[in-house]
């Protein structure tokens, strides 16, 4: 019998929704079809790769990186090169040291960080928070007060603070906001809908969906992710049809198989080869689920998955 | 399976103010009836002109264009015994929210409204009856398939047949109405898409338990596999019945405030 091809084309899509300005936009989302099924149908937005840079600098514990941001001193300077990446799309400043338990930076300190970090690259940039609540209210509505016209991404809201985010971020200040649920297909669609009654447009949020790497609850997220791809998609569920960015490094390089050196298990072999893998295969598998951006630290495994995307879509 | 589809019935040329407004080509009574329903969550709006056996031509695109022109182009179920006034409406009806529905075609007399509806690539509702109520589900499953063959010989997909069975009053046809709750069974079986008045089901009862009385029957028929019903979306007891009946089915994904959407 002759094989007649079928293309699986949903009547509702992806939102597509620009992130940055001035020269320097990408487009995440876009599709009608399931995730990289590029075959039914041709995917507008290939996934984006994010590269992660923190304002304490890059990631210390992660090997290789020291080398690659050789003569960086500054987090601008280390921002600048993390864009020279092969495969790097966008930049995302982590604002680790604001939380107040930690270093406690205060909100106009981080300010001029993210203007200068932003000053220094040519991509895209989005900004995660401190992850505390209250702190984090205040820190992204002065963070993109002071970037109106840049139209950068702030990771995330949350349950607690969508309100002063949301209203502060883009309806104020015309930026972005990515609402974080964490692997909890039904809050993070209560959160969208919360976002859209604040008469935010949903062309202007993205889904955090959450994180994990693979072998620790990574069949929740993975679950959870393709579960909202397929209400958006096959359920035309418009509370669910915002990009999903996944934050990929942090966890992958948090777990025991990379955080071991090789001299306490020889057999395991390199830990950055290790690190590396374990990177690679989170946000291959995130990209397969439905993430329409991952954020990662190594520049391998940048480099890998934006070839893999290049191949796929 | 799909969310289920609620058809607004109150735009109906037996309430006096919609027979003048119609009458007088007035729109604001029109309008004000189709945004109660839309606000209160209505998919479709039935748009019922009576007989218009003198002026439905004029009147029913005039009325189509007046709803999908206010309502961005709400998808509308055109409800007149005059053929040449649902032809009418469908030449200048926008499809891009839906189809147009013929309402309606039955066994009898009324089932050369398939192939308008076949011709006119709409939506049909085909009540399963010729004249009269059917006695048994026999024969309304023997009208049914009439209906669906007529439909298949005239090229339509039979996605866009929706068949009904006859909700029938319980005050005063208590004993059917566990057969008509069979019979959605039945077409729901088939693969077949339903719907049908439900309004009739409390017809003749206090008006305080006609909500709770609807929304029981609702309930019960979209357990049964019922897919689609014209009824008052006003009544918010009945729609929040349905919202929820709809995310047991899994039709659409739960979220605390889905009540509100």
């Amino acid at each position: 019998m002759p094989f007649t091809d079928k293309p699986q084309v949903f009547g509702a899509s992806i939102n597509a929704l620009t992130v940055g300005a001035e020269g320097r936009e990408i487009v995440l989302g876009g599709s009608n079809v399931l995730p990289l099924y590029s075959f039914d149908a041709p995917i507008p937005n290939a996934p984006r790769v994010g590269v992660e840079v923190s304002d304490r600098g890059y990631d210390k514990t992660v090997p290789g990186l020291a080398e690659f941001y050789a003569g960086c001193e500054t987090v601008p300077e280390q921002a600048k090169k993390a864009c020279t990446m092969e495969g790097c799309d966008f930049i995302v400043l982590t604002l680790d040291s604001a939380d107040p338990n930690a270093e406690n930076t205060s909100v106009e300190d981080c300010v001029e960080l993210v203007k200068a970090v932003y000053d220094a690259i040519d991509k895209p940039l989005a900004v995660i928070g401190s992850k505390n609540i209250e702190k984090d209210a205040d820190l992204f509505v002065k963070v993109a007060d002071a970037m109106r016209g840049k139209n950068i991404l702030c990771l995330s809201c949350r349950e607690e603070n969508y309100k002063q985010v949301g209203a502060g971020v883009v309806l104020a200040a015309g930026c972005l906001v990515g609402g974080e649920s964490a692997v909890d297909i039904n809050l993070a669609k209560q959160l969208n809908v919360l976002l859209s009654q604040l008469g935010i447009p949903s062309t202007s949020v993205v889904m955090n969906l959450g994180s994990a790497a693979a072998g620790y609850g990574f069949e929740y997220l993975a679950s959870t992710i393709e579960r909202v791809k397929n209400a958006a998609l096959t359920q035309n569920d418009q509370a669910l049809q915002m990009p999903v960015v996944t934050i990929v490094g942090d966890d992958a390089w948090s777990v025991k198989e990379t955080l071991l050196e090789e001299s306490e298990e020889p057999e395991w072999g390199p830990r950055e080869e290790r690190g590396i893998q374990m990177e690679i295969e989170t946000a291959a598998a995130c990209i397969a689920c439905g993430s329409d951006a991952v954020l990662l630290r190594h520049p391998v495994a940048v480099k890998t998955i934006a070839d893999m995307i290049k191949e796929l879509v | 399976m799909a969310k289920f589809i609620t058809i607004g019935e109150r735009i109906h040329v037996i309430s006096p103010a919609i027979r003048k407004a119609m009458a007088e080509r007035d729109p604001a009574p029109i309008l004000k009836r189709a945004k109660e329903q839309l606000d209160a969550g209505a998919d479709y709006l039935d748009l019922n002109i009576g007989p218009a056996e003198a002026d439905g031509e004029e009147l029913m695109p005039w009325a189509v264009q007046l709803l999908q022109k206010e309502f961005d182009n709400v998808p509308i179920a055109l409800d007149t015994a005059n053929q040449k006034a649902i032809v009418a409406g469908i030449s200048v009806y926008n499809r891009a929210k839906g189809k147009p529905i013929v309402n309606s075609a039955d066994a009898g007399d009324r089932i050369t409204n398939i192939d308008l509806a076949a011709d006119n690539d709409a939506i049909v509702l085909a009540l399963c009856s010729a004249a009269g109520v059917p006695g048994d589900n026999d024969e309304r499953m023997n009208y049914c398939q009439q209906l669906l063959e007529r439909g298949m010989e005239m090229g339509m997909e039979s996605e866009d047949m929706w068949f009904d069975p006859l909700f029938l009053v319980i005050n005063g046809m208590q004993d059917k109405a566990m057969d008509i709750l069979e019979f959605i069974h039945m077409l729901s079986d088939m693969g077949l898409n339903s719907t049908g008045g439900l309004s009739n089901v409390s017809n003749g009862m206090p008006k305080d338990v006609r909500p709770i009385m609807d929304s029981a029957m609702i309930a019960m028929s979209m357990q049964a596999g019922l897919t689609s019903a014209i009824l008052n979306p006003c009544d918010r007891r009945m729609m929040e019945t349905i919202k929820s009946c709809d995310v047991i089915k899994n039709n659409i994904l739960y979220f605390d405030s889905y009540l509100d959407m």
